[in-house]
């Protein structure tokens, strides 16, 4: 997969920071583990309740410390794993209660709903693990009020408890209101959170939604399920105290699960470390211009990518130079400018549903700023690099266009007339009446045509051969070997559909080399060898003749070799005096020319999703966010 | 005889059209495009069709391509290939789909009318012509590189080149002022230095063709 691919350089340089935390999550883990087993172990001494209770409720103690940890080590700066290892600890302050000590077992009475309170916290914070908006904190905090200070008449006006430091007086009335009064207010809490987490699910997307839903419905069924299910249960369906025990803790059980697992699989949450941009960019080994890759997996969106503001420049480019476009608001990708010394240096193009929360990218874009100004340096070099060659490039392509313009019109124009013309001769030569000194005068005249016409194909040929446009480099290839008067030989391999630069180069070098065999070798014989060897072109002249050619001799090898050196190929002239002479020249086939034809789309597949290139001159920032269920 | 003409150039099918008819030919129709002709081939039949090699609308070997299908189609129908430049693996292709009533040449030779239209009567009598051009290239490179054709005489290699320009053994008589007697035994001869099997004259005059251009 692509993100992990790209994540590697961050792997290398993993900061003390990252390790200092993943040793205290360790710590953590094992010291609540450790406890709450050191607390099953003082229950079990002198139990009072059936010990597959103490058992049980440690074990959804271990579960929530666990899963909790778990969620924390591999998404850091998300919320999540803290709550869940908080519930937890509220699930263990029920064991707690069930101690002999009264102070403890007044905390534990006191906070014996608590963990519907976390239930709800969790179901509100999902997924980043922080509650930013006013409605959800406050119903988050009315939760708490409800388990922990609406609790009170239970403990202080309950006769059962009157062994307990909390208790005041034995008052049922009190009770029964102060009951009452936690119902309610629970029941209202409740229905708030259950309307936003329905007003949630509505604006998130499909994809979000089949995470969403089962994890809504679950966290919503929960809280009602543990409070209701003894009455429910034993008057209705008469189940024993025990099946309502283990249900109550397998209902309370899943919760740390379903949300962990919604956490590190569903996507919504990056990886979250950004302090580990800062150690990495001053690591000394660090592979800088796999910036955007490390934003990339920090910010937890694999297709991040970092485009660059170049002088002199009014479009952004990327690392290679290349000119990309930003997204247009209301795309689902958007973008935040890097700065540096108050200068727009850069922007983060980053998804904006899988990252929420731009203040999180501007933050890892400060952070790297300097990096950023390092790399684009490099883009700007590249992108001057590219502009040149493009303009290299075209000056290639236009000169290969006018020659078939050329060819073509000549082919069509000239050519059909002097066929005609020649035609209208020789019929003069068989005009009724015609004399003989008329018909011989009328026949030269046609022969004279003829050998105009001749000299005009070769021209013609010289300029761009018909076997090239007709056929390819195979068949062009072939009739120059057929043509030459020293003995040749052409190996020919599969190396058809090329581009059409490339085939055009390709011949003009046989040609060329050909041509100099011809003139200068004195060879007694040639091989042309036209081979795709790795994705590129290899062409290859050898003859046995005198050597001491030299690329600097005339004006026709130079050329070429400027023109192989533009599709970005390389020529090499072997020509040591008396050892005849090895003209090679390679030429990347894979390179995607603009006049590249239609077969050349199956020689590089790139089919990874490219954010759409649209409006390269404005940079947009997503403000206000998009609401979706992402967000608190 | 019944032509039909594939040639994209208007004013070139027009003077080929008028040539061909002045000379007794039937042209029952004339197309612009290589799908035209095949069409066109298929609707008349014709005894021979006439084709450039560059057609519209990719301007690469389309003609060649209707040629070598129509050839394969209908073997009884003579075809002619015209062309800016002549090559030789174009005549391999076209003798190795047909051996007879096969036509290779330069356009420009159109222009030398009687002996056009005599190239292709011989055509249409199941004859196989190739043009000087591809035959004098091949000379060129036997003699280059030292093959069995390389190895003939030079007077055999002249009957050889005249037969492969699809002449009878009358007419390369004349040529070269022997008798006709003695073109035949050049003939044999060249038949024994290329390996080729007694069989009917005319299949072996393509198979020694062949070896010369195959080579």
């Amino acid at each position: 997969m692509a993100d992990e691919v790209r994540a590697a350089p961050v792997r290398t340089a993993r900061p003390a920071l990252a390790r200092s935390l993943r040793r205290s999550l360790i710590w953590l883990c094992g010291g609540l583990v450790g406890g709450t087993g050191v607390l099953l172990a003082i229950l079990l001494v002198h139990p009072d309740s059936p010990p597959w209770a103490y058992w049980g409720y440690t074990a959804v103690c271990w579960l929530y410390f666990v899963a909790g940890c778990v969620a924390w080590w591999r998404r850091p700066s998300n919320g999540m794993g803290a709550l869940i290892v908080w519930g937890g600890v509220s699930v263990s302050l029920l064991l707690v209660g069930s101690t002999a000590a009264p102070l403890l077992a007044a905390l534990g009475t006191a906070a014996g709903t608590l963990p519907l309170a976390v239930v709800v916290h969790l179901l509100l914070a999902f997924p980043s693990g922080r509650l930013r908006r006013a409605l959800p904190w406050a119903v988050v905090a009315a939760g708490y009020v409800v388990t922990l200070v609406l609790q009170f008449p239970l403990y202080a006006f309950d006769a059962r408890m009157s062994a307990l430091p909390l208790f005041v007086a034995d008052r049922p009335d009190l009770l029964r209101t102060g009951i009452e009064i936690q119902r309610y207010a629970g029941a209202l809490v409740m229905a708030v959170t259950a309307v936003v987490l329905v007003v949630r699910l509505r604006r998130a997307k499909p994809w979000q939604r089949r995470i969403l839903v089962p994890l809504f419905g679950y966290g919503v069924l929960a809280v009602l399920f543990i409070p209701l299910s003894p009455n429910l249960f034993s008057r209705w369906f008469d189940w024993s105290p025990f099946a309502i025990g283990v249900s109550q803790l397998v209902a309370i059980s899943g919760v740390p699960v379903a949300f962990a697992l919604a956490v590190l699989l569903g996507g919504f949450a990056r990886t979250g470390e950004v302090e580990e941009l800062s150690s990495w960019l001053s690591a000394p080994t660090a592979e800088r211009s796999g910036l955007s890759a490390a934003l990339a997996a920090v910010l937890g969106d694999p297709l991040l990518e970092i485009a660059f503001r170049v002088p002199g420049r009014l479009d952004w480019v990327d690392s290679a130079g290349r000119p990309v476009g930003l997204p247009a608001p209301g795309d689902t990708r958007a973008a935040v400018p890097v700065e540096l010394s108050g200068e727009v240096i850069a922007a983060i193009v980053y998804d904006s549903e899988l990252i929420a929360d731009p203040e999180l990218v501007r933050a890892a874009g400060r952070v790297v700023a300097l990096g950023v100004e390092r790399e684009r340096l490099t883009a700007a070099l590249r992108a001057s690099e590219q502009s040149l060659r493009r303009s290299r490039e075209r000056l290639v392509e236009t000169a290969d266009r006018e020659r078939r313009r050329i060819a073509q019109d000549l082919h069509d124009g000239l050519q059909v007339t002097l066929v005609l013309l020649a035609i209208q001769a020789q019929q003069l030569a068989h005009q009724p009446g015609a004399t003989s000194a008329h018909r011989t005068g009328a026949t030269d005249l046609r022969r004279g045509i003829d050998a105009a016409a001749a000299e005009l194909r070769s021209l013609v040929h010289a300029v761009m051969p018909s076997s090239l446009l007709e056929r390819g480099l195979g068949l062009a290839a072939e009739d120059l070997v057929d043509r030459l008067p020293v003995p040749a030989e052409l190996v020919l391999g599969d190396v058809e559909p090329l581009p059409t630069p490339v085939a055009s180069t390709a011949y003009f070098v046989v040609a060329e080399a050909l041509t100099n065999v011809v003139k200068h070798a004195a060879a007694s014989k040639v091989v042309v060898r036209l081979e795709l060897v790795g994705g590129n072109l290899l062409v290859d002249v050898r003859d046995d003749g005198r050597g001491g050619a030299s690329r600097d001799h005339g004006t026709g090898l130079r050329g070429l070799a400027d023109r192989v050196d533009v599709l970005g190929g390389s020529l090499t002239l072997d020509s040591p005096a008396g050892g005849g002479t090895r003209l090679s020249v390679q030429l990347p086939v894979s390179q995607q020319g603009p006049d590249a034809t239609a077969e050349l789309a199956r020689a590089q597949p790139d089919d990874r999703p490219r954010p759409p290139v649209l409006r390269p001159t404005e940079l947009t920032v997503p403000d206000p966010l998009p609401v979706t269920a992402t967000q608190d | 005889m019944q032509v039909v003409i594939g040639e994209d150039e208007a004013l070139l099918r027009r003077g080929l059209t008028l040539i061909l008819q002045d000379a007794g030919f039937l042209v029952a129709g004339t197309a612009a495009d290589a799908a035209g002709l095949v069409r066109l081939a298929a609707v008349h039949e014709p005894d021979m069709v006439i084709t450039d090699v560059r057609m519209p609308p990719t301007h690469t070997d389309e003609g060649m391509a209707a040629a070598l299908q129509l050839a394969r189609i209908y073997p009884s129908m003579s075809v002619v290939v015209l062309s800016q430049h002549v090559q030789r693996r174009y005549a391999v292709e076209l003798l190795g789909e047909k051996r007879r009533g096969i036509g290779y040449l330069l356009k420009q030779r159109i222009a030398d009318v009687d002996t056009f239209c005599a190239d292709l009567r011989r055509v249409h009598a199941g004859g196989a012509v190739i043009d000087p051009e591809v035959v004098e290239i091949m000379v060129a490179r036997a003699d280059r590189d030292g093959t069995a054709i390389g190895r003939l005489t030079p007077r055999q290699r002249e009957v050889l080149k005249l037969v492969a320009e699809g002449r009878s053994n009358l007419a390369i008589g004349t040529e070269l002022h022997i008798t006709e007697k003695a073109v035949v035994q050049h003939t044999s001869r060249i038949y024994d230095a290329l390996g080729i099997a007694v069989d009917d004259d005319a299949h072996r005059r393509v198979l020694a063709v062949l070896k010369y251009l195959a080579q």
